[in-house]
């Protein structure tokens, strides 16, 4: 599939390796997409977050992206739902942290895939979350007729996968209906 | 996103969206809280077979989860 990626998807691939990389993770998850993705210059993807004023908000997107990892990964709405039971998340976290150092929660537990995607980057996998990124912005490409998958089918992909990366952006006025917005119309 | 959250609030507890939500949650949470200390008791020198005994499982089920770290 990757035949198929334009020059900036496959940089925003690359970029995330980097960024998993920098943060000493052990593998690559849709977080390390999303701010390999939020780097870009020039590029489809970067143009719809500019347009939706997300650009001048990147240092609000990676530190609530940091957050959710210091939080095991869980959203803003699972943490508010644990709430309604009783459960401080925050407090678990930072007597984890009390014990175990800090971030603890952040990156344990996810399994590295080592084939596919995995061994086209190299040794350092994809979790199965970014693999599944990878596949829907290929899907969204081909059910728009797109010949190749650009950055902003990735941007697409991170807006329809549940979970922290989407949540983050929809936070930020990054929703699948905005992002076809101003791609796609006007 | 938030408003979202809102209207299950007051739509209360018994919006099966926010309960089930909250299980998935739970589940989550205990997931990486189970890495942490697994982590935690290998650095310690456990082996594969106490860590199971605590936990409940087979040796073979944790190994596989966390092995090959």
């Amino acid at each position: 599939m990757f035949e198929r990626f334009t020059k900036g998807a496959r940089d925003v691939v690359t970029g995330a390796v980097e960024q998993s990389e920098r943060a000493g993770a052990d593998s690559i998850d849709d977080g390390h997409l999303l701010l390999a993705l939020l780097d870009r210059e020039g590029t489809r993807a970067s143009f719809a977050l500019a347009a939706l004023g997300a650009d001048r908000r990147r240092e609000d997107i990676v530190l609530a992206l940091a957050e959710a990892r210091r939080r095991g990964g869980l959203t803003q709405a699972e943490t508010e739902a644990l709430a309604g039971l009783g459960i401080d998340v925050e407090e678990i976290v930072s007597r984890v942290e009390q014990t175990h150092g800090a971030g603890a929660l952040a990156g344990v537990g996810a399994r590295r895939e080592r084939k596919g995607i995995g061994a086209w980057i190299g040794h350092r996998g994809f979790t199965p979350g970014a693999k599944d990124i990878l596949e829907r912005a290929l899907r969204i490409a081909t059910a728009r007729r797109d010949r190749s998958i650009g950055d902003e089918h990735i941007l697409l992909a991170l807006t329809t996968r549940p979970g922290v990366t989407a949540e983050v952006l929809a936070d930020h006025g990054v929703t699948r209906l905005t992002v076809e917005r101003v791609l796609y119309q006007g | 996103m938030t408003e979202a959250t809102d209207l299950a609030e007051r739509a209360g507890d018994r919006d099966p969206r926010v309960g089930l939500r909250a299980v998935t949650a739970l589940r989550r949470l205990a997931e990486q809280l189970e890495a942490v200390q697994v982590r935690s008791a290998r650095q310690q020198g456990w082996s594969w077979q106490e860590i199971a005994a605590e936990l409940g499982v087979s040796r073979q089920a944790v190994h596989k989860k966390y092995g090959r770290q």
